[in-house]
């Protein structure tokens, strides 16, 4: 009897923010190419400059794509959690309403499927079953 | 599973190299083996003597003198980096093992930004 192939399972992480880098729309076609093959990604983690992805305020001219729009999209499809992780976010304006209220600002930018959490949530894709892969930035 | 850290951005002028600092400390934290590497620009943080303080910003190298009792096994530095930053190994006040060959191949996950 045949055993089944197990799907491969990918955890991505982003560390270039979209319109200054291409790390986003990159990691994008990876991620809808692996699906497509049948892969499982279990996880995108947002990191340094990567977490500007979450802001529900990126607003790219009407010509443009709006990668924070695209990637919602995808993550909402997919089903696939999302982590924005909270030490880069905060220092950089990304803020969820929990966080917002926290620190006593105005406004959040972060909402749902995109969450703010922790670098365990990073710690907890490195096993060896899971194949973690950067999108960067440039230096 | 053990992984290396490569910072390679110096520890001012960039968030980077604190950032992956970070990433080493949260996996010492959950009791993951991971080593740091200290390459190109990045052995600029084995230098003593930081003076943070002219820039305004914290002293980026003040947890790595405690980095292994935190639980990072190793602190490596590439020697040809070094000698091209003219910082003398013999000077350096942390435990660290020069490095001249790739090392990659010793891990399972290796972490650059």
């Amino acid at each position: 009897m045949a055993t089944e192939t197990p799907r491969p399972s990918l955890g991505l992480v982003i560390t270039g923010a979209p319109y200054d880098s291409q790390a986003p729309q990159t990691a994008l076609s990876f991620a809808r190419a692996a699906i497509a093959q049948g892969a499982r990604i279990q996880r995108v983690f947002l990191y340094s400059e990567g977490v500007q992805l979450a802001s529900d305020l990126l607003q790219p001219p009407s010509d443009e794509t709006n990668w924070h729009r695209e990637w919602r999209a995808f993550l909402l499809e997919h089903r696939i959690p999302v982590t924005v992780c909270v030490a880069s976010a905060l220092r950089r304006g990304i803020l969820d309403s929990s966080e917002a209220s926290r620190f006593d600002k105005p406004a959040p930018n972060v909402t749902e499927p995109f969450c703010i959490g922790g670098l365990g949530d990073w710690v907890e894709l490195l096993s060896a079953d899971t194949q973690v892969i950067y999108f960067l930035g440039q230096h | 599973m053990k992984t290396l850290i490569v910072i390679d951005q110096p520890p001012y002028g960039s968030l980077l190299g604190r950032e992956l600092m970070d990433m080493a400390f949260s996996l010492s934290a959950f009791d993951r083996r991971v080593d740091i590497l200290f390459a190109g620009a990045g052995v600029n943080w084995l230098r003593d003597n930081h003076q943070p303080e002219l820039l305004q910003q914290k002293n980026a190298a003040k947890n790595l003198s405690a980095a292994q009792i935190f639980g990072v096994e190793r602190l490596l530095a590439s020697t040809a980096d070094l000698k091209r930053f003219q910082i003398d190994p013999g000077q350096l006040k942390y435990q660290v093992e020069l490095v001249s060959e790739p090392v990659d191949n010793a891990y399972d996950h290796v972490v650059r930004l």
